[in-house]
């Protein structure tokens, strides 16, 4: 029997009211309830980045729709609480009319004290069509004006910072528009995003963006290395062979691809009177290139992991996911039939997978799989050690074979046995797939990458070894072994391609302080390998069979380009830069014992001259002192445990909440199921009486109204159930 | 970019700009496809907002469109009467939300729409076959079918009454970092 005291009526909608037909408008009291109780609920900060969503709220039937349309607005907790009660809200009108009015009057009050872009931003986002979101955008146009009318003393400055804003809008969207015009290969991405889907055409982004990193790299070292060592060149005596464009040797070595070729004088016009130092010049441009690698990858690193948040306990393998996430950028019919074919066998992997999940290894299979994945580990590190060995050994023999052989062609060998490793090792590694099982193909493809990567880092790090301490300094080894490596055409395997060019930056990097216009030999290499790889892929139209995750992926490959790539690079750099003796008779730096005194040399100039004595101050308490760095780091490492408290922080509260999540469907079920016992009762008990009006359910809520404002407590739910079951 | 455009008044442009997450540039170039799906019943003159819809066939033949497997849900969810006939307005919500600058809750609304066959605000097991049997195209038999609706269910129905709702499939999505990349239709 329902007990007569409580105060708020228990309305309940049977779950199977088919779709259209439109329930009654909500008496006044629920309304009441609904505006009164949101506020005492909101429990997460507006400023998160985690899209915590509201714990499902109560809600009639009618204005589910309205009530989920809420949610997007962004500062929906601020509006809450000073949500006016409208006069419209009296419930007779059409109840989808009525409620549109309520939330759009709503929402409306929250988009009117924001800024302009904030507005728009907001208007964007709701999943509204265009005329609502017109109207939307007139209404709040309007009560704008209003209120800047009755707020004159402000009217002038308003009106210049929102024309102000205005015009900035518009030339951000027109330098926007320009740019994306100008963009590169805009329209053989689409056909390629169309016919192969988004995996592929990661990789195909992935080298647009080293191609940016090249063009800004060669633009930057030209303008100020190059240009004005052309203005003392020097007449180049050497004979010009076809295999210069191969090696890199021979009739280039006097030209400005390479480092020797530099003066190391100060360049000084008579006309002008403008002295420009080359040594600093050259140092702080290479510089300035790495340092805007360092940070655009740093940022590109920032977001893509942001974006794709990978966080292994909330990523879990599933099944949902291959169902909801079918790639739209998919247009070719080949292409789709394709993708079903491959979605039906992972999905038919996958189910097999989890029946077989269930049944559990015996402790024999267990210590065979395990066996055989030591194996495959210790023969595969033993192979690129032994790799290892051979290149260094070769390196060292190679010097005394160049010396006894004259023939141009001998050059060649270190890098041909280099990239004959990197192709054939590889596939190598590829056949442990038939010995090792594993228990999921993601395992598989990211063992074989790391051991790849491995061992091309390996061999990477053997060579700068042996150029840093054995040889002087020539980049001829470096351009060979890129020329070569880029050949040859295999099939297109994502991941391995990925590396190829992982691996050509790596060598760019390396040698840019060597050959200032390396970058642009990448750019040509760059832009031939992108028509071959099209028509490759044309030509074959085998897309991957293995699914890929396209977005981590990015994140991964960006990473391996920071990591071992890059700061490995910046190892080196460094390395070379305070360690070794530049050579005596060629180069910028030339008679120097070591390539940092020109800068040294630079600063005690510098600290002569009265002006710029501030510059030899920041240079010797900031950047030589011990102490800044050791602070620095210091902050560095603090900012970052209180970042990585906050999102420990911010997990433990994502599992409660959707622990309250399932609570309250638990609680749902539990009280539709009373009702309906109740209702049952009642009926046999007094067969003629008036059934109660059914509404929709979630209005637990409005029963424990008392309950919640006393206790805010994340586990209230069990008093309540007990008290439920007492009633 | 100086207006020369002669299609619609500078307002309604300014409009289209703020309500979608196109350029000026590219609200002219959709106007274009659009008006080339069925040249003779679209004006070249939207300055007094003609009501013209471009029937469902013409736009599920567009190249964009004609081979995925949703294409007559994406019609009728963005349509004006959720017949698959389209206006403009329509149109270009349609290629706004699946465009790349269009936040993951916009999209994951917009999905849970059009993976909801019976328009019931939940995505419940026939729902759910619908969608398999458009992905699979008949390689998977009815028992593999039905197993993975059961899975599906088991793994993303968080209040455990047997149809996903909206805020499950937000949470589900929340958790495919993929979604971002692969909702997304390119013109």
């Amino acid at each position: 029997m329902l007990p007569d005291d409580q105060v708020n009526e228990i309305v309940v909608e049977v779950e199977n009211v088919p779709a259209g037909v439109r329930s009654h408008p909500s008496p006044n009291p629920l309304f009441q309830e609904r505006t009164l109780l949101k506020p005492s609920f909101s429990m997460v900060s507006s400023a998160s980045d985690v899209d915590v969503l509201d714990p499902p709220l109560f809600s009639s039937g009618s204005d589910r729709k309205c009530n989920r349309l809420l949610r997007f607005s962004a500062s929906l907790h601020e509006s809450m609480s000073q949500t006016v009660h409208s006069p419209e809200c009296t419930g007779a009108d059409g109840p989808c009319a009525s409620c549109e009015t309520i939330q759009g009057q709503k929402l409306i009050a929250s988009l009117i004290p924001m800024t302009s872009r904030d507005r728009i931003k907001t208007i964007r986002n709701q999943p509204r069509t265009m005329e609502e979101k017109r109207n939307l955008r007139k209404i709040v146009d309007k009560e704008k004006s209003k209120q800047s009318h009755r707020a004159l003393e402000f009217n002038c400055c308003a009106q210049c910072l929102s024309s102000l804003s205005l015009g900035y809008r518009r030339a951000k969207s027109n330098v926007s528009e320009l740019l994306n015009s100008v963009s590169l290969w805009q329209k053989t991405l689409k056909v390629i995003g169309g016919k192969f889907g988004t995996s592929v055409l990661s990789y195909f982004n992935f080298l647009r963006w080293l191609l940016k990193f090249n063009i800004f790299s060669f633009i930057l070292n030209f303008s100020f290395i190059t240009i004005p060592q052309f203005t003392v060149a020097e007449k180049n005596t050497l004979q010009f062979t076809g295999l210069e464009l191969l090696t890199g040797a021979g009739y280039f070595r006097d030209t400005v691809l390479y480092y020797g070729y530099y003066t190391n004088s100060t360049i000084q016009h008579e006309h002008s009177g403008v002295a420009y130092n080359m040594q600093l010049a050259y140092i702080f441009t290479i510089g300035a290139c790495l340092i805007t690698c360092f940070f655009s990858l740093l940022f590109s690193m920032a977001k893509y992991f942001r974006n794709n948040f990978i966080n292994p306990h909330i990523y879990s393998r599933g099944i949902a996911k291959l169902i909801f996430c079918w790639d739209f950028t998919v247009t070719h019919e080949k292409a789709v039939k394709l993708k079903q074919k491959n979605l039906s066998t992972e999905i038919r992997e996958n189910l097999s997978e989890i029946c077989q999940e269930n049944a559990r290894l015996t402790f024999h299979q267990q210590l065979t799989r395990f066996s055989a994945h030591v194996v495959a580990w210790v023969v595969s590190t033993g192979v690129a050690v032994a790799c290892c060995v051979a290149v260094y050994y070769l390196a060292e023999y190679n010097s005394e074979f160049l010396k006894k052989h004259r023939d141009p062609w001998a050059v060649l060998l270190l890098p041909f046995v280099v990239s004959c490793i990197n192709l054939v090792v590889p596939r190598f590694y590829s056949m442990f797939r038939l010995v090792e099982r594993y228990e999921m193909p993601r395992h598989e493809v990211y063992t074989l990458l790391i051991r790849n990567i491995f061992l091309k880092m390996s061999i990477i790090g053997i060579l700068c070894y042996y150029w840093l301490n054995i040889v002087a300094l020539s980049g001829e080894e470096i351009i060979g072994m890129r020329f070569i490596t880029s050949l040859g055409l295999q099939e297109f395997d994502i991941a391995r391609n990925v590396l190829e060019l992982i691996y050509a930056q790596t060598l760019v990097w390396i040698g840019i302080f060597f050959c200032p216009l390396l970058p642009f030999i990448q750019m040509i290499t760059l832009f031939i390998m992108f028509y071959v790889k099209n028509i490759s892929l044309m030509m074959n139209f085998q897309p991957p069979s293995k699914a890929w995750r396209a977005s981590q992926m990015m994140t991964f490959f960006i990473f391996l380009l920071f990591f071992p790539s890059f700061t490995g690079v910046l190892c080196t750099l460094a390395i070379t830069i305070w360690r070794l003796k530049p050579s005596a008779d060629c180069g910028p730096f030339r008679g120097l014992p070591f390539f940092i005194h020109s800068i040294y040399s630079w600063i005690d100039t510098l600290s002569r001259r009265p002006g710029y004595l501030w510059v030899v101050w920041i240079y010797q308490n900031l950047i030589g002192s011990v102490h800044f760095f050791f602070i620095l780091t210091l902050i560095v490492l603090i900012i970052t445990y209180l970042y990585w408290q906050i999102t420990e922080g911010r997990k433990i509260m994502i599992r409660l909440l959707h622990e309250q999540i399932i609570n309250e469907g638990k609680d749902k079920m539990f009280l539709i199921d009373k009702l309906i016992k109740l209702q049952d009762a009642e009926k046999r008990a007094n067969p003629s009486s008036l059934v109660l009006e059914r509404r929709e359910v979630e209005q637990q809520g409005s029963l424990h109204f008392g309950e919640r404002q006393s206790t805010p407590d994340l586990r209230y739910r069990r008093s309540v159930q007990e008290d439920s079951t007492k009633a | 970019m100086g207006n020369k455009q002669s299609v619609f008044t500078p307002q309604q442009l300014e409009e289209f700009q703020d309500c979608t997450f196109f350029t000026r540039k590219e609200i002219l170039r959709l106007f274009y496809r659009y008006q080339d799906l069925a040249p003779q019943l679209v004006p070249l003159d939207y300055t007094s907002c003609p009501q013209v819809k471009v029937p469902y066939e013409l736009i599920c033949g567009m190249p964009e469109l004609k081979d995925n497997p949703f294409r007559q849900r994406i019609a009728q969810v963005f349509s004006e009467d959720g017949d698959g006939h389209m206006t403009l307005h329509n149109f270009l919500d349609m290629f706004s939300v699946m465009s790349e600058m269009a936040p993951r809750d916009l999209k994951a609304y917009y999905a849970f729409k059009i993976y909801d066959f019976n328009n019931d605000d939940y995505i419940c097991a026939w729902d759910l076959e619908q969608t398999v049997s458009r992905l699979t195209r008949g390689e998977l038999s009815a028992e593999e079918v039905s197993l993975v609706c059961e899975r599906v269910l088991d793994e993303a129905d968080g209040d455990h009454d047997g149809r996903l709702s909206l805020e499950d499939f937000q949470n589900m999505i929340l958790r495919a970092p993929d979604f971002l990349s692969t909702f997304h239709i390119r013109i």
